[in-house]
């Protein structure tokens, strides 16, 4: 809840075995900026979250965290210094309910809280998130959008300073996009910076005060979202082809790409092959 | 006792001879791990069924060939493992089991459970050992002399139970292969491996071919028991170390590939063949035996766990 | 609540019925012996349901960390003429120790792997104990000495009993603090919980320490108790079975797996012999011959059932999994406990606020 928020992104690269999933990103936050990731399909944009959460170790490079650097480090560390974020699959806890979901990072970041010191403050998230009649329920009763809601409600508890959504408006209903639109506001107006991935265009324009474009593991634009709109280099990387006439000099508006990568490196999976993790609910 | 080169290379060679049988026992646990993504628990009771087979069958029917006895218990096991396929496994494929994984290692875990106290219900407390297959013919040629239980070359013994195993299962790996790579239905089990939802698109049924892996996959751990059960004393509980042994070799050789899970059997046969022969303590170097697979098992876990070829569990 | 004092009641009379079944039982030494038996695999279950079900991780080495305890207790006793009760303290700790080893060994090692070194471990460790005959005694085994200088059972029964209580009141207690929310977010889901701040190596660890040492402490206790212990005991039909009264009391739920044991137990001794009414019984002799060439056999009593008891449970294990995943015990405690209304579909609830509001 400080504008002193500073991360410096510097010369980061990751490659798995051949792959070169992130060429050399380089770029700083100050403050709580409102930015937009964007890219293709690919271009390693769940990879550099990953980086910055702390799921990878960049093979060179560095990521600072107001003054200390936090690469390398293990997610839950790093979420302890104040950088959260959400996965593009929604992973709540499936099998215990919305409180104890919201419960978890607040006793994590609390080693001598009790449980019930928090409970008042989850419950006002929740209500602002409009999913507090749910209080009791499990993770897996919760439809898909309010799962993605429960996400983000527990994010708040871990009281970060950076907030990583990672396709936050997949898949969701018109009336929860506003819902998360507000979130997005309020919590960005109560000083948290956000980094949002998303291949939906209206929404990250609508959003966001400053864009960031990854292709091919390098960011190719950053800055205004008007002016990036406009820059060659990132329209050749969607439309895959130079200017020419009777093609539009603008990225239009809304989806681009088909949907949301399910995974943008061949790096060791993160999580199980053993098919399918969770049998779908009736 | 003396190490000298000559008993160093006895060692080795019955250490590959012994390994070809992991091999292929191997070779049918990775064949379930592709095909179906888990790795079965009660592989070796597959194996231990197999040799049980064999022995009741030749002792009730004394004529009988042992290969024909070995390819029922082939026989046997297969059909074991697609009923239990049907029944336990299969709904976890068609989404309708909660935590799948769990599921997997804790059903398969069971039926470990289920068919050693089966089978100790059946076959009762003592030991079985069924009498040697072959009588090798009786040859000298100087450097090759056989009498009916060892081949000699150039001094060093096998014995013919042990070089009829190893042949056996040579023989059954390199059927498999060719059936894997060269029939219809084998390419079938290729295709769902490497890609399940393609492979359903061009009208190859996942779930069927679910079934056929699993029992293709006990089938080769029945035929390698049913090989070795003139070899060694056979308890209900004899499949326990085999299914650690195979456990070892994908590991070791990396799961989901077939010529790892060859090498594999080759490398854990020398080792343990040299292990239990190097130990100057030979009462300790018995006991020990299946402990210096275990360890390197462990140890490839730690470092290594997609092991030599493999692909990540 | 409706709902609470019935189970209350249940709980209340579970508790008195064990704190007096030694009257009850009137003293007979063997019904006693199988109780305090029941209560040692009581006290794995639970545990391993901590650590399986609560933590995610599905360890087949428990029932080593239970002979680890025993041995080193025993061994101590012989050698240094350690007392029981310090050999137990130390036979604790040392199970302690391995598990925190085995824990950090297993930190990064998914869930089949897991397993997988789980085995290899507990095998290694059978085997080590069957080959290092001047240190364990081999596959002869161990004479321990006895902890307390009576023929009785009672006091072993009280003092299972009171340390299965206490470890599962521990383990509950545990289970509803901070470190339950910590593991079962484990078991959830490892990555979502790290990026919510969970320590997953202090946890995954503490879940391995304190599962093993209450698996030390019953092993090393009992076989005080019982004055041996073989390597037989640590074959991994041993772990089969702790696994089995787990999945079958209920693998996420210490009182179930606890009382999934007791019950199991229980049934594994009265199924030895399937008593027969007398008048039958000529009839069971006649069918003597055909019954032994099953594995089965006649008793004084009835039918000897040999291991086809153990073959019941295996598919009994088998089709729990597959029908009814949370296990048998569980769900009827779970009806005593929770509120109905979860049952309400939230779409339902949700159209209710609706209406409200509107």
């Amino acid at each position: 809840m400080s504008a002193n928020i500073e991360l410096d992104v510097r010369g980061v690269y990751k490659n798995f075995g051949g792959l070169q999933a992130l060429n050399g990103v380089n770029f700083s936050i100050r403050g709580n900026e409102l930015i937009g990731l964007i890219g293709p399909n690919g271009a390693g944009k769940t990879t550099l979250t990953n980086v910055l959460d702390g799921v990878y170790k960049p093979s060179s490079g560095e990521v600072r965290l107001n003054g200390r650097r936090i690469d390398g480090l293990p997610p839950y560390e790093i979420a302890r210094r104040g950088l959260g974020r959400t996965f593009q699959v929604t992973r709540a806890f499936r099998r215990m309910t919305v409180m104890e979901n919201m419960l978890v990072p607040a006793m994590a970041l609390h080693p001598t809280a009790r449980q019930r010191d928090f409970h008042a403050k989850a419950m006002e998230v929740l209500e602002f998130l409009t999913i507090e009649h749910l209080t009791n329920e499990y993770g897996r009763s919760l439809s898909g959008g309010q799962q993605k809601l429960l996400e983000l409600g527990r994010l708040l508890m871990l009281d970060p300073d950076i907030i990583i959504l990672d396709e936050p408006f997949a898949g969701v209903h018109p009336k929860l996009m506003e819902t998360i639109y507000e979130y997005i506001r309020t919590v960005h107006e109560q000083g948290k910076a956000f980094i949002i991935i998303s291949h939906d265009m209206d929404s990250i324009f609508t959003l966001s005060k400053r864009l960031l474009v990854l292709n091919f593991g390098e960011l190719i634009a950053d800055g205004d979202p008007a002016e990036v709109k406009e820059d060659p280099a990132v329209i050749e990387a969607y439309l895959g082809e130079e200017e020419e006439e009777g093609v539009p000099a603008v990225i239009p508006a809304g989806r681009l790409a088909e949907g949301p990568a399910l995974s943008e490196a061949e790096g060791p999976a993160l999580s199980e092959a053993e098919g399918t993790e969770e049998a779908p609910d009736a | 006792m003396q190490i000298t080169g000559q008993y160093l290379m006895n060692l080795i060679l019955n250490g590959l001879l012994i390994g070809c049988i992991y091999g292929l026992m191997a070779m049918g646990l990775t064949l379930i791990f592709s095909v179906l993504g888990i790795v079965s628990f009660a592989h070796g009771e597959f194996y231990m069924i197999g040799g049980y087979v064999v022995y009741y069958l030749l002792e009730v029917f004394t004529d009988l060939h042992p290969l024909l006895a070995i390819l029922a218990a082939g026989l046997v096991t297969f059909l074991i493992g697609i009923v239990f396929e049907r029944l336990f496994l299969q709904p976890m494929a068609k989404g309708k089991i909660e935590r799948p994984g769990e599921y997997a290692i804790l059903v398969t875990f069971g039926l470990a459970f289920f068919l050693q106290y089966l089978m100790a219900g059946i076959v009762g407390p003592h030991s079985k050992r069924a009498d040697r297959f072959f009588d090798l013919p009786e040859v000298d040629l100087g450097w090759l002399t056989a009498t009916a239980t060892t081949l000699k070359i150039w001094e060093l013994p096998f014995g013919a139970s042990r070089l009829a195993a190893a042949a056996i299962a040579v023989l059954l790996l390199l059927v498999m292969i060719y059936f894997i790579k060269r029939t219809w239905v084998g390419k079938g089990l290729q295709a769902v491996s490497q890609d399940r939802e393609a492979a359903a698109v061009i009208g190859i049924n996942p779930l069927d071919m679910n079934t056929l892996a699993f029992g293709l996959g006990t089938m080769l751990a029945g035929l390698s028991g049913a090989t070795l059960v003139n070899v060694f004393a056979w308890v209900p509980w004899v499949g326990v170390p085999a299914s650690s042994k195979a456990f070892v070799v994908i590991v070791l050789g990396g799961m989901g590939s077939i010529p790892g899970a060859m090498l594999g059997g080759l490398i854990i046969g020398i080792v343990e063949a040299l292990g239990s022969g190097l130990l100057p303590d030979p009462g300790r170097a018995l006991a020990y035996k299946d402990g210096f697979g275990l360890l390197l098992f462990a140890l490839v876990l730690l470092l290594k766990p997609t092991g030599l070829f493999g692909r990540e569990l | 609540m409706k709902r609470l004092p019935l189970l209350w009641i249940l709980a209340v009379g579970l508790l008195i019925l064990a704190l007096a079944a030694p009257v009850l039982l009137r003293n007979q030494q063997y019904w006693l012996f199988i109780a305090i038996q029941a209560y040692f695999w009581a006290m794995l279950a639970s545990s391993w349901a901590l650590l399986a079900g609560y933590a995610g991780q599905f360890s087949f080495g428990h029932i080593a960390f239970m002979a680890i305890a025993a041995y080193t207790s025993g061994i101590l006793g012989r050698d240094l003429g350690w007392s029981p009760v310090s050999g137990i303290i130390a036979g604790t700790l040392m199970a302690g120790v391995v598990g925190l080893f085995i824990g950090y060994l297993c930190l990064r090692l998914r869930r089949t792997y897991l397993a997988l070194f789980t085995i290899a471990f507990a095998e290694i460790f059978r085997l080590a104990v069957n080959a290092e005959l001047d240190l364990t005694g081999g596959p002869m085994g161990l004479y321990i000495d006895y902890l307390l200088d009576t023929t009785s059972y009672v006091p072993y029964y009280y003092i299972m009993l009171g340390l299965l209580l206490g470890s599962l009141g521990f383990m509950y207690w545990l289970a509803n603090s901070r470190f339950g929310l910590f593991f079962r977010s484990i078991r959830e889901d490892e990555e979502a919980a790290a990026a919510m701040g969970v320590h997953i190596v202090r946890y995954k660890i503490m879940a391995f320490v304190v599962t093993s040492m209450i698996a030390g402490l019953a092993g090393a206790v009992d076989h005080h108790l019982i004055g041996f212990i073989a390597p037989t005991e640590l074959i991994i039909g041993r772990m089969s079975l702790v696994i089995a009264m787990a999945v079958i009391g209920g693998v996420e739920s210490l009182l179930g797996a606890a009382l999934g044991a007791i019950f199991i137990h229980f049934s594994l001794e009265w199924l030895q012999q399937i008593p027969v009414p007398a008048s039958l019984m000529p009839k069971l002799i006649a069918m003597q011959p055909t019954l032994e060439k099953f594995g089965l056999g006649v008793g004084d009593r009835g039918l000897m059932t040999y291991a086809w008891r153990m073959v019941a449970f295996g598919l009994l294990l088998m089709l729990t999994l597959r029908f009814w995943r949370n296990g048998l015990i569980h769900p009827i405690i779970d009806r005593l406990t929770r509120q109905r209304a979860r049952k309400e579909t939230v779409a339902k609830r949700v159209q209710a606020a609706e209406v409200e509001s509107s």
